[in-house]
């Protein structure tokens, strides 16, 4: 599937600047991704990704310039109502970060009700079992994540993510402690969860998957949105398109 | 793989019942589990809080009871006896006091014979074996003079202790400074008392609030991740500052049991001369006491706990 050019925009930015003392992490970004688009944020070390996911679910706020994110203003947003924002954002990591002592089924459950207090146990253990299954690992439930392998920990954190069913999910270098086949599972997984209308944004250091994947890239250099490459003009030969 | 499947807005069953068990789960079941869980760390925090608790129960009792005392020395020390020459003639007696009387500083005059100084005396500890080692009264006929207010006492001792009717060499009970001797001793003693609380009750909160911090430490995955998915920032808090409430609350709840404690041995113990040392602290003084100080324990938890989320945890 790919992105509809008419299709809603879910993350907005407007020149978006953060400067961090003198330093300006992200400067002047403006860029739009809308529903059911999956894109690919890539950059050297210190480019700046990490901080523009940051800013996407109110991590932290733009020196100047405008977030917005499924219609709500997450530049000027009340830290009293940040909450209601990150229920709009699903995350992963790089490092999964599941509670060792929860189940992976129990990791999902917690997520949805710790946001949704309305939500029953049995309520989050349906829901939280279909995105297991969604996310192929259904026969995991019950296990804990030490009993788990690096990409199915990675999954159980996906599902987590996206079992609230959040318009827009951002993934911080989520195949950096994969393997390649492994890394290329979780990124088929991605792609899936877009074509069911999530914008889905991920910060990869993983060429092979730019290359190959001929998804939408965005490029940052020292902050700098210096390359918007749309999805299918990608690859070596990119430069092409590129002025 | 085949596209996800993740279900539609699921059928609602969304009541306070499951609401109220998500609370007591996350919230109150977290705390007390993540409470007990880290009692190593919480230890020093409760054994802290509960001596300065303790020790707030205590001085607060004593206190009571001097301030007690402090009343009653100034209703003695606004009465001023007046001793009268054992010669003294009826008249000289009776214009004295009808000069008293009509002195505007004075709000009432009393006679008090020989005799009746004599069985006051018997009353006093200590004072009878005195008095019945003597044939004779030793003791003077007096007008108990009561003034209005304590800061004219002495002007009423200089107006009288001249008259002809007053014992020149011991002419009353006035004592320059004694009052004020009191009040600067329980001044002092307040101060000292509350300097020293105060000191405490910066350890006390100084210590909660590491224990937290500690507690916020070890949580800190389960706190990133509630931040993440978008828990209620209450929900991300609160269980900490219930485990403050906790440690504050078992601290509170020791001190204050040994509070009625002792408070209660000194009353059913000390008979009559607990009741002159500290007049006023009954049972239901020491319940009181005991129930001030569970309070001040679980605010001073749920207090410190405030502060540790304030400054450790980010929003």
């Amino acid at each position: 599937m790919r992105p509809i050019a008419n299709s809603r925009p879910i993350v907005r930015f407007h020149g978006v600047t953060r400067a961090y003392g003198s330093r300006l992490a992200v400067e002047d970004v403006s860029l739009t991704i809308h529903a059911g688009e999956l894109a690919l944020l890539v950059g050297p070390s210190g480019a700046g990704k990490t901080t523009l996911l940051k800013l996407i679910n109110r991590e932290i706020r733009p020196t100047s310039g405008q977030v917005w994110v499924d219609g709500t203003a997450a530049h000027e947003l009340h830290a009293s109502r940040v909450a209601e924002l990150r229920r709009k954002v699903g995350v992963v990591f790089q490092d999964y970060k599941l509670l060792p002592r929860l189940t992976a089924l129990e990791n999902v459950a917690f997520g949805l009700q710790v946001s949704d207090l309305r939500v029953s146990d049995d309520e989050a253990r349906e829901r939280s079992r279909d995105a297991l299954e969604a996310v192929g690992i259904g026969d995991r439930a019950h296990a804990f994540p030490h009993q788990l392998s690096g990409g199915q920990q990675q999954r159980v954190a996906v599902a987590r993510a996206v079992v609230a069913q959040p318009p827009v999910l951002i993934a911080d270098e989520p195949t950096g402690n994969l393997d390649q086949d492994t890394a290329w599972e979780l990124m088929d997984l991605f792609e899936d969860i877009a074509a069911w209308g999530t914008a889905v944004l991920v910060a990869t250091h993983n060429v092979d998957i730019v290359t190959r994947l001929q998804r939408r890239v965005l490029t940052l250099v020292q902050g700098r949105l210096v390359r918007d490459q749309p999805a299918g003009q990608t690859g070596r030969m990119a430069w092409l398109a590129s002025s | 793989m085949a596209g996800v499947v993740v279900r539609g807005p699921f059928p609602p069953r969304r009541t306070w019942r499951t609401v109220a068990a998500n609370v007591f789960r996350y919230l109150l079941q977290g705390a007390a589990r993540s409470w007990a869980r880290n009692l190593g760390g919480t230890a020093p925090a409760l054994g802290s809080m509960t001596l300065l608790l303790l020790i707030s129960g205590v001085v607060g009792v004593t206190g009571f009871a001097l301030y007690n005392l402090e009343q009653v020395e100034a209703g003695q020390a606004s009465l001023l006896h007046v001793y009268l020459r054992d010669d003294a003639s009826a008249d000289d007696i009776a214009t004295l006091r009808n000069r008293l009387e009509a002195d505007p500083r004075v709000a009432g005059v009393a006679y008090t014979s020989k005799d009746e100084a004599l069985q006051r005396a018997k009353r006093i500890p200590g004072l009878p074996e005195l008095t019945d080692s003597t044939d004779s009264n030793p003791f003077p006929a007096s007008l108990d003079v009561q003034a209005k207010s304590i800061d004219d006492v002495a002007a009423i001792d200089a107006s009288v202790r001249y008259d002809l009717a007053v014992d020149p060499v011991y002419p009353t009970s006035y004592d320059r400074g004694a009052y004020q001797r009191i009040q600067s001793l329980l001044f002092g003693l307040g101060v000292a008392g509350l300097a020293f609380l105060g000191l405490l009750g910066f350890v006390a909160v100084s210590v909660t609030m590491n224990s937290i911090k500690a507690a916020i430490h070890a949580r800190r995955d389960e706190v990133r991740i509630m931040q993440l998915v978008g828990a209620p920032r209450w929900m991300v808090r609160g269980p900490f500052l219930i485990e403050g409430a906790i440690t504050g609350g078992i601290a509170g709840l020791v001190a204050g049991a040994v509070t009625f404690g002792l408070t209660a041995a000194g009353i059913t113990g000390g008979s009559s001369a607990f009741a002159q040392l500290a007049p006023g602290v009954t049972f239901t003084v020491a319940a009181l006491a005991a129930l001030s100080v569970l309070a001040a324990g679980l605010l001073l938890g749920s207090g410190s706990s405030l502060i540790s989320i304030r400054r450790h945890m980010e929003s």
